[in-house]
């Protein structure tokens, strides 16, 4: 107890040397001739600004809950189906990847394209919740305790009384955890929505209105109020959690894209099944826009944008223009890959190796992952310059939070017995861990690249788009200027393709290596 | 505060449905009509933001609904999508489609005799023509790059002769010296710099040959054959509240303060400037929101030598005749 105190208050004094630190640079200008703020500026200025946010943070929270509940609904609905049938799984494995890998700021301009209102917020807020919550509900569903469905069966129960008696029960609090980590995506899908959107509430439609001010204390202040309503969201379902369940649990979910079990059946039906699965992502695109019944000007169906780049009279131009845009950005995105998941595996080793440090770093990190990027582009560029290493720090800062939780949870779990062995023959902490600990934990570095390789993509086309104008990112927003919304759809729909692709290739090589090694993947 | 505002407002139209039901005799009830602006609500939009609150639309019969841009709206497609009547546009994006898409557009009037936007540089590091950005680094929003090409080559420059990177909207690294100039609207971005502690200086793409209105009101051809009245009537009530805000252009502005300008997260201070520079913008002889012949000829004239070949038709004068 009283080490635990202590530790406590090395904690809360580590995070006030931090913000000591920040105060004195921030004030002294030091950073980029004062693009950053000191912290007693930017809550000044938040204090003076107040008047202006109790509507947009009702804007931001109504459509990021409206999405949320949406979302969820969605989520778990399809959890519970893909969770008694794993054909329909299979069927959706498609859908269900491009919906972890799809780059949210390639989909905003589509949104805003179709649909109109509210609607584009609560569709980005509602796509930043679904896999995750659909993710949870599948595996707390299939992981019921077999004994107790066992005794339904015996006692004469049907399949909806194991899952209403058995299963839900046993997967809420994977239910709970998934909402914990949905809820600050609703927020955050909402905002960037708003941003572009053109609504006139809403934290993102602050923030524009704002950034043509040059005023960096504004633009943090709304950042730290996204990441206090993202971060109380977390909370208020860790707390839910915790009452319901009366146990925490463990901060990381799944991050595998649900697999049903491999199946025994004829070689046309598993042929079929495979076809299925790739068209159904093109099917649920086409009757998207069937549905919304936006003309077809100015919305393109996979037909349409396959017409667009190999058909049209303009279809060489598009090529053109496409793959000089992919040459651009392809090879940084692999590089960004590469540092972001580096990354994070630093940071994981030195989290066993300095916990302290890391822990101090912890809330630095979080605020990366709330604070809108958009926000942060004077500074970024100031200190970074548009080349290169802004892109790879944009990526980094894009991918390697998850990546990180999920590789530190794997060193975390590696036995204690395997990790005394070395130790007993006299081995140091770093050859330790080389020998013992990171072997043992290459299950998780796989499902943090899972999750590291289609973000990067994204990072890399947000830097792009901000600062560097190149590649991808640049052609999406100056395809509007040319009303060209065959490349609009074209990009969007090239960057998720690309995203499930890198998804897809690291799992094939994640189950080759594993198999060989005689490891399970990690979930 | 919210909840009062959510709650007057919604008693507010409960009341008005029941008077609409309990007057159904009452003939011609205004016909909803609406308009997409080009940006979020500033100066750049007063003579609506009067026209709406003075009541000019629905002396008109108009039941104006008015939705505000953004960077992710492009505004032709709201109005392809049939959720707006009428758009304000850039011409050059609007010809380019019709031009080379055969979208079904007119433009029926222009906000913008001359086009805002132009070259902002700090007044220590002056770039007061199009040649001092050889060599320089500028940058421009994405979706302008088509207009800052075309002023360059007006001018004999080479595109590649300068570095042309992203605008984020964001005046900071302006001021820090990390670009040289920045492509934005001249009427806003000085006054914000300024405010800085720093002196701007900024010159118009206009007046180096890219001769293009700004704020083109476009209509699709259906709505032109469709709803012609309600367009003259909506030309006619904007040209009204223009006429107004430009009789004190420092008025208005503060008066929305709570109202059209409320949490945009820009100052009033900032309104005003905008609203005095954009007057001399606007002026045409032929009254606000007015296509010369002189003009469109200039504009096609200007788009021509990029390789948009707009052609007459594309305008039609005839409905700010019938005002």
């Amino acid at each position: 107890m009283a080490v635990e105190t202590s530790g406590r208050w090395r904690g809360v004094r580590t995070a006030a040397i931090l913000l000591a630190i920040w105060e004195i640079v921030g004030r002294l200008e030091m950073v980029a001739g004062g693009a950053l703020p000191g912290i007693s500026e930017i809550l000044i200025r938040l204090w003076v600004d107040w008047g202006d946010y109790p509507r947009h943070i009702w804007a931001t929270l109504y459509a990021s809950t409206l999405g949320f509940v949406i979302g969820n609904t969605l989520g778990i609905g399809a959890g519970v189906i893909f969770a008694l049938s794993p054909t329909t799984l299979r069927l959706f494995r498609g859908v269900n990847i491009a919906a972890f890998a799809l780059p949210p700021i390639a989909i905003a301009p589509i949104l805003v394209l179709t649909l109109s209102g509210m609607a584009p917020r609560i569709a980005l807020a509602a796509l930043g919740v679904y896999f995750v919550t659909m993710t949870a509900t599948v595996i707390g569903l299939s992981q019921a305790d077999s004994r107790a469905t066992d005794v339904i069966r015996a006692y004469g129960g049907t399949r909806w009384d194991i899952l209403r008696r058995v299963q839900f029960r046993g997967a809420l609090p994977s239910i709970l955890a998934g909402l914990r980590v949905a809820a600050p995506n609703a927020v955050l899908g909402a905002i960037l929505a708003e941003f572009g959107g053109g609504g006139r509430w809403g934290l993102g439609a602050y923030l524009l209105g704002s950034l043509g001010r040059g005023e960096p204390d504004r633009l943090w202040g709304i950042g730290l109020v996204a990441t206090l309503i993202a971060g109380l969201s977390y909370g208020v379902f860790a707390l839910l959690a915790s009452r319901t369940i009366g146990a925490t649990r463990a901060v990381t979910l799944n991050t595998a894209v649900p697999d049903a079990e491999p199946m025994v059946s004829a070689p046309s039906k598993r042929i079929a099944l495979t076809l299925g699965t790739i068209a159904l992502p093109f099917l649920v695109w086409w009757a998207f826009i069937k549905l919304t019944g936006v003309p077809g000007l100015i919305s393109k169906t996979p037909l349409g944008v396959v017409d667009y780049l190999f058909f049209a009279p303009t279809a060489e131009s598009a090529q053109t223009r496409l793959l000089a845009a992919l040459a651009e950005t392809l090879p940084i995105t692999f590089l960004g890959m590469a540092a972001g998941l580096g990354f994070a595996f630093v940071l994981a080793i030195s989290s066993r190796l300095f916990p302290r440090a890391i822990e101090a770093f912890m809330p630095v990190a979080l605020v990366t992952q709330t604070m809108p990027l958009v926000a942060l582009t004077p500074l970024l560029v100031l200190i970074l310059g548009r080349g290169t290493s802004l892109t790879l720090w944009v990526t980094i800062s894009v991918t390697f939070f998850p990546a990180f939780v999920t590789l530190a949870q794997g060193l975390a779990l590696v036995p204690r017995s395997a990790e005394d062995l070395p130790r007993a023959y006299g081995a140091g902490r770093w050859t330790e861990m080389r020998m013992v600990t990171i072997p043992a934990s290459l299950p998780y570095l796989f499902a943090a690249t899972r999750l590291t390789v289609p973000r990067a993509l994204l990072g890399v086309m947000i830097a792009e788009w901000l600062a560097t104008g190149k590649g991808l990112g640049n052609l999406l927003n100056q395809s509007r200027g040319f009303l060209d919304y065959g490349m609009i759809w074209t990009v969007a729909a090239v960057s998720v393709l690309l995203s499930v692709i890198f998804y897809q290739a690291v799992v094939i090589v994640e189950r080759r290596v594993l198999r060989r090694l005689g490891m399970a993947t990690a979930e | 505060m919210t909840l009062r505002l959510n709650r007057r407002h919604f008693l507010g139209t409960a009341a008005a449905s029941v008077a609409a039901t309990s007057l159904p005799l009452r003939a011609s009830a205004a016909t909803p009509f609406t308009m997409q602006a080009a940006w979020i609500n500033d100066a750049e939009f007063a003579g609506y933001f009067i026209g709406i609150d003075e009541g000019y639309y629905s002396e008109e019969g108009l039941d104006l609904t008015y939705l505000s841009g953004g960077p992710d709206v492009i505004p032709e497609s709201t109005i392809i999508a049939g959720r707006a009547d009428l758009a304000l546009t850039t011409p050059d994006t609007t010809i380019k489609a019709i031009a080379e898409q055969g979208a079904p557009f007119k433009i029926i009037g222009a906000q913008y005799q001359k086009n805002p936007i132009g070259i902002v540089s700090l007044a220590s590091n002056p770039i007061l023509e199009p040649k001092d950005l050889i060599g320089k680094t500028l940058a421009v929003p994405p979706v302008n790059v088509i207009s800052v090409n075309a002023m360059l080559a007006l001018n004999g420059i080479d595109p590649a002769d300068v570095n042309i990177v992203p605008y984020a909207y964001d005046p900071t690294p302006l001021i820090q010296g990390e670009i040289d100039a920045s492509l934005d609207f001249t009427t806003n971005v000085p006054y914000t710099i300024s405010q800085q502690g720093v002196e701007a200086t900024s010159f118009l793409l206009y007046d180096f040959g890219f001769t293009i209105y700004n704020d083109t009101v476009v209509v699709t051809e259906e709505t032109l054959a469709n709803k012609r009245a309600e367009l003259v009537s909506w030309l006619r009530a904007s040209r009204k509240g223009w006429d107004e805000n430009f009789k004190d252009p420092n008025l208005w502005p503060q008066k929305w303060a709570d109202t059209w300008f409320a949490g945009t997260g820009r100052t009033i201070d900032d309104e005003i400037f905008f609203n005095n520079a954009q007057q001399p913008l606007m002026e045409s002889p032929a009254g606000y929101m007015a296509m010369t012949e002189e003009g469109i000829e200039a504009n096609l004239r200007a788009l021509s030598e990029v390789g948009i070949k707009g052609t007459r038709d594309m305008f039609d004068t005839t409905l700010l005749e019938e005002i």
